[in-house]
């Protein structure tokens, strides 16, 4: 029965992640053959890339555990005329994630394990750029910025825009969160407490100038 | 013969009147470009047509911000938009309350205390949370719809084109039932920006959607200028990037470009009017630089 799960969570993750179907059939047919116990004679192929992508999504859960206990914490945020309203609700909701997280490490949620398949992904679609659709998009992001887990992003730098192509080829993201792309870095934000949750580093490549 | 010494007296009295009336009138200094006090806005053709103001990359509160909005004021005087729809950008840097005021509130006084409602985009430079300023008229929305009459609007985030938006707009075009439909975001799909261009990876997401479903025009700023390109495949463009910022001489014209305007700041008035849409793009002087209409590409079938 464990196996099943597992086999099925491969199944689920691989769809997430795209470009792994001939692993998952794989792995649905092992799944088959588990449920039908005679027809056991070998474990079922693992999806390595897959099983990322899902721990990946677990992560992203506990995350929203924290995020969803600090907002029951602060004040509802309503639409409002009085932006002093909107500029204290994020400060007060990033201030009780920080505390809820105090202690929180890079790669809490981007794991080091699965860190390379992030950073293929990444590294693939700039390969599969233009040079002037490269140097564009490195052109806007925000430069000689320090970005540090569980600290605000600065409000005064923009959010550059992320790329729609390489968006579709991650893992997605509950609403609460979002990538962005700062200097070399892909970073988790948090939308609602403009919170950075965590950083990969040195994912984005650099172009000759 | 006696009435002359009294006329020369007269005339004596008033070209020093006149001296002294041009000598208060404040001169214009150099490189701020004065504002005439009559601006070149046309009146709307129709009498009961959707009209709107288009403005691109405002929130810098900088004198050409005020500028700007003193003169999209003049223009509602002669052409009384009703409604307002922002391109993004809408508060440069920091956003704490008194920005918002600063690079919001106090240039568009006299729109918002005529309670002209506000429809706003989201821009690279602009906080999501920017979602819950009710003068934004957002919802608490990222991306949302709108109608106007027989035109339906659709606001996007093309900061973060993700998989739930690009449901999201699939599900309203194709649910949409009014005659025209009206797309605005930030980043422009087609451009001749030098510092940026078009948005390529986006263009492959929401081109699709906006042919199949008739979209019928697009606005979008990011582009600090004006720029009406020539129809994509049937589809209207305008970029209107320069309402507040200005990238002088960044329009490098070429197969995409109908008309451009780069030299100073600019904004737009618009009415739909049945199955016509009229455009007038307006300086920060109040100089009209571009102008003129077409016809909804499915009228007929509609």
């Amino acid at each position: 029965m464990t196996i099943f799960k597992s086999a099925s969570a491969v199944i689920v993750s691989a769809a997430l992640f795209g470009g792994c179907a001939p692993e998952a059939l794989g792995s649905a047919s092992a799944a088959e053959n588990q449920a039908q116990p005679a027809a056991v004679t070998a474990p079922p192929r693992v999806n390595t890339q897959g099983l990322a992508t899902l721990e990946f999504q677990n992560r992203i859960k506990a995350y929203l555990k924290v995020h969803n206990e600090a907002e029951t914490k602060v004040p509802n945020l309503r639409e409002t005329s009085d932006p002093a309203q909107i500029s204290e609700r994020e400060a007060a909701l990033a201030k009780m994630i920080q505390t809820l997280r105090a202690g929180a490490q890079p790669g809490e949620i981007f794991a080091a394990e699965y860190q390379p398949y992030f950073i293929k992904i990444v590294k693939d679609d700039f390969a599969g750029r233009s040079a002037a659709d490269r140097k564009a998009l490195i052109w806007e992001l925000p430069k000689n910025m320090k970005v540090d887990i569980n600290t605000v992003y600065p409000t005064t730098l923009p959010l550059a825009t992320f790329p729609a192509a390489l968006l579709r080829k991650l893992p997605d993201l509950p609403p609460e969160l979002e990538y962005r792309i700062v200097g070399r870095s892909l970073i988790l934000r948090d939308v609602k407490a403009n919170l950075i949750v965590d950083i990969l580093r040195d994912v984005v490549p650099t172009i000759p100038s | 013969m006696r009435l002359r010494p009294l006329l020369l007296v007269l005339l004596l009295a008033l070209s020093s009147i006149l001296a002294t009336s041009t000598a208060q009138i404040p001169q214009p200094r150099p490189g701020v470009p004065q504002m005439s006090a009559v601006g070149e806005t046309m009146a709307p053709a129709g009498s009961d047509s959707v009209r709107f103001l288009v403005l691109g990359d405002t929130g810098t509160g900088d004198r050409a911000q005020f500028a700007v909005g003193v003169q999209v004021w003049k223009s509602h005087q002669v052409f009384p938009y009703e409604f307002a729809i922002m391109l993004g950008d809408n508060i440069y840097g920091s956003e704490r309350p008194q920005d918002f005021a600063r690079k919001f509130e106090q240039p568009y006084k006299p729109l918002i205390d005529a309670k002209i409602p506000f429809y706003a985009s989201l821009g690279n430079h602009d906080d999501p949370n920017q979602r819950y300023y009710k003068l934004f008229g957002m919802g608490g929305e990222r991306f949302y719809s709108f109608q106007k009459k027989d035109v339906r609007f659709f606001a996007l985030d093309s900061n973060y084109m993700d998989k739930d938006q690009q449901s999201w707009l699939q599900k309203e075009l194709s649910g949409s039932t009014e005659k025209w439909k009206v797309a605005f975001f930030h980043h422009p799909i087609y451009s001749s920006g030098g510092r940026h261009g078009s948005e390529v990876d986006l263009r492959a997401i929401v081109e699709p959607l906006f042919l199949k479903y008739g979209v019928n025009v697009v606005f979008s700023g990011h582009e600090h200028f004006y720029e009406r390109l020539k129809p994509q495949k049937g589809l209207h463009y305008f970029t209107s990037g320069g309402a507040a910022k200005l990238r002088s001489g960044d329009i490098i014209t070429g197969p995409l470009t109908a008309k451009g305007f780069d030299t100073e700041q600019s904004y737009m008035v618009v009415e739909i009017d049945g199955d016509v849409l009229r455009f007038q793009t307006l300086s920060r002087r109040g100089k009209r630089v571009d102008s003129g209409e077409f016809t909804r590409q499915n009228a007929g079938t509609q």
